[in-house]
């Protein structure tokens, strides 16, 4: 079979590319020299460049608390996933009564966005007296459907075999899925890690709604609160803006595998 | 698998019956107690509001007020004394309507990168790349880039002269809209590729070989076998944009705040303001009672429009 030249299949993923970086590059420059805020024409290359705007970020914002907030949020959650849904999902593993009602409410329970819990998911947190905590704004993403039948499949794979033997030795339940099914299922790990961890690090409207303390808000909230301050009238946002897309970034690009697999397999959950 | 046996070991014993009731009940409740903390999340988070909303939504209620029943009054209230609840839904259509357009350009991208094209896995990180990024941060980076004065866009186009006046995507009526839709669009793009890269993969080479000899042309190619056997991944696309339309919110909220006017506002930017800017939760449960019907109705179409395999992909 001839093959076709590849350089209009090149030429078009570059302008593809283009298109795809560009806006990051434009922050980029903004956060490094500002000059364009007030200034037309924009040049296009930075002129000049300086740190001061990352500095301002700084002295600001509490941009460490900021950061620390949504670390611990998201650690409290990632643990939760891991271990709920590792729970949840062995139990799916085993024949009782009722597993298949179970797996059915699951899946129903796919359906319903958390957006549209909204209203009462505020006014039951408030009830349960964990408005304004760590608590509160971790507690309703400790646990994710998607991620459970990551778990099941995973878990499913496992030999029965090796789990009789186990049970025979006398190993106890919790520590058959900690020493044989989680050690057997690393790429079903890295999925509920990487999603449950982009899932509470990039959540903004649950936050919004169920803090009031600024000091417990999360790095989203600070940059939405930021910007309703000043608008864009300093370079200092789009320093803050790149200092939180940092970490997200390289994240991907060192674990880019993990984080396609894990995305497309949560791809249905709102 | 359904019924997972109780080992053989457990069948051996000498009273059969006995044992092995005993055995299935514990392990029943040990099952339910492993069940337990996740599903008590899903009850607390999914299950209760769901019923909540449906409630509140028949009352009269404000905090530190007993609630009084007041029947259909909210939803005879939305449907026509509420002009905002009518552009809200607009709004949230065209967003939704606005997905094929996504999905179309996905297609054309996963396509490129599909060939044997050198240095196609940057490619593909460069295209996928804004997909698990911060939303909100994402709105800042595209309030920037469609800024009036200084905005690249603006720039382009009146350098090109395009243009004579700047235009103000984001303050103006009819563009503020399609300005989030495009932002939208470039964030989502990448995570749409890798679902029709993952269906494209999927066809047999010798599907495309057989087809050649034939003498089938590329364009024959395309619509005799890329696309009908696309299609589950295609309809995937579909639901993840209707429910990513029903359920955005970040982006609005940090590019216009629904505005200028209600010219941008979505369902949930709409009963955000309707719970907690205005404090009236319960015509904000009606609201949420009514997008949630859509979204399952919507979702529903799609997938018997696909045959009821839209969720395939995920579920494989």
């Amino acid at each position: 079979m001839k093959r076709p030249p590849a350089w209009p299949i090149h030429a078009a993923l570059c302008v593809v590319s283009f298109f795809m970086l560009l806006p990051f590059y434009w922050v980029l420059k903004t956060s490094l020299t500002g000059e364009n805020i007030f200034a037309y024409p924009p040049s296009l290359l930075p002129v000049a460049p300086h740190p001061f705007f990352y500095v301002d970020v700084w002295y600001y914002i509490p941009f460490v608390r900021y950061f620390l907030n949504s670390v611990i949020v998201s650690a409290m959650v990632v643990a939760a996933n891991v271990i709920l849904n590792a729970m949840a999902a062995y139990a799916l593993t085993r024949g009782f009564r009722g597993r298949k009602l179970v797996i059915l409410l699951l899946l129903s329970c796919m359906m319903i966005p958390f957006q549209t819990t909204l209203i009462p998911a505020y006014l039951l947190t408030g009830k349960l007296g964990i408005l304004n905590t760590y608590l509160g704004l971790a507690l309703p993403m400790f646990s994710t459907i998607v991620c459970i039948f990551v778990f099941k499949a995973s878990f499913d794979a496992v030999p029965r075999s090796l789990v009789d033997a186990a049970r025979i030795d006398g190993l106890a339940e919790w520590r058959i899925i900690w020493k044989i099914m989680l050690p057997l299922s690393t790429s079903a790990v890295a999925t509920n890690v990487i999603l449950s961890f982009i899932w509470s690090w990039n959540n903004f409207l649950w936050p919004l709604v169920v803090t009031r303390d600024p000091l417990l808000q999360t790095l989203p909230l600070g940059l939405a609160r930021f910007l309703s301050y000043h608008e864009n009238t300093t370079g200092a946002l789009y320093a803050f803006c790149i200092l939180v897309l940092a970490p997200g970034i390289l994240l991907f690009l060192l674990a880019q595998k993990e984080f396609i697999r894990g995305l497309t397999s949560g791809a249905t959950k709102g | 698998m359904d019924h997972a046996a109780a080992g053989p070991a457990l069948r051996a014993p000498a009273r059969p019956g006995a044992r092995a009731g005993a055995k299935r009940r514990r392990e029943a409740a040990l099952a339910w107690l492993l069940l337990a903390p996740a599903l008590a999340v899903f009850l607390l988070y999914r299950i209760i509001p769901l019923g909540w909303n449906a409630i509140l939504s028949l009352q009269e209620w404000s905090p530190f007020k007993p609630a009084v029943w007041v029947g259909l009054d909210h939803y005879r209230e939305m449907l026509t004394e509420d002009p905002t609840f009518w552009e809200a839904l607009a709004n949230t259509l065209w967003f939704t309507a606005s997905a094929p357009v996504g999905i179309a350009i996905a297609l054309g991208i996963a396509l490129l990168v599909n060939t044997d094209v050198r240095g196609r896995d940057v490619y593909r990180t460069f295209v996928f790349i804004s997909y698990p990024l911060m939303t909100v941060a994402v709105g800042i980076i595209w309030r920037w880039m469609l800024d009036e004065r200084v905005g690249l866009f603006n720039y382009a186009l009146r350098s090109v002269g395009l243009i004579e006046q700047p235009i103000p995507f984001l303050q103006s009526f009819e563009l503020a809209l399609p300005s989030v839709i495009v932002a939208n669009i470039w964030q989502i793009v990448g995570f749409y590729m890798i679902i029709l890269l993952t269906g494209l993969q999927t066809i047999p080479r010798n599907l495309y070989e057989a087809a050649a000899i034939d003498g089938a042309s590329a364009r024959q190619q395309f619509f005799r076998i890329t696309l009908p056997l696309l299609r589950p991944s295609l309809f995937l696309c579909f639901v993840i944009g209707v429910m990513s339309s029903f359920t955005s919110f970040d982006l609005v909220y940090v590019m216009t705040n629904g505005g200028p006017g209600h010219s941008s506002e979505l369902l949930v930017t709409y009963l955000y303001k309707a719970g907690f800017e205005m404090t009236r939760f319960d015509y904000a449960a009606a609201l949420t009672v009514v997008q949630f019907a859509l979204l399952v109705a919507l979702t529903w179409i799609g997938n018997k429009a696909s045959g009821g395999d839209a969720g395939a992909v995920e579920r494989g």
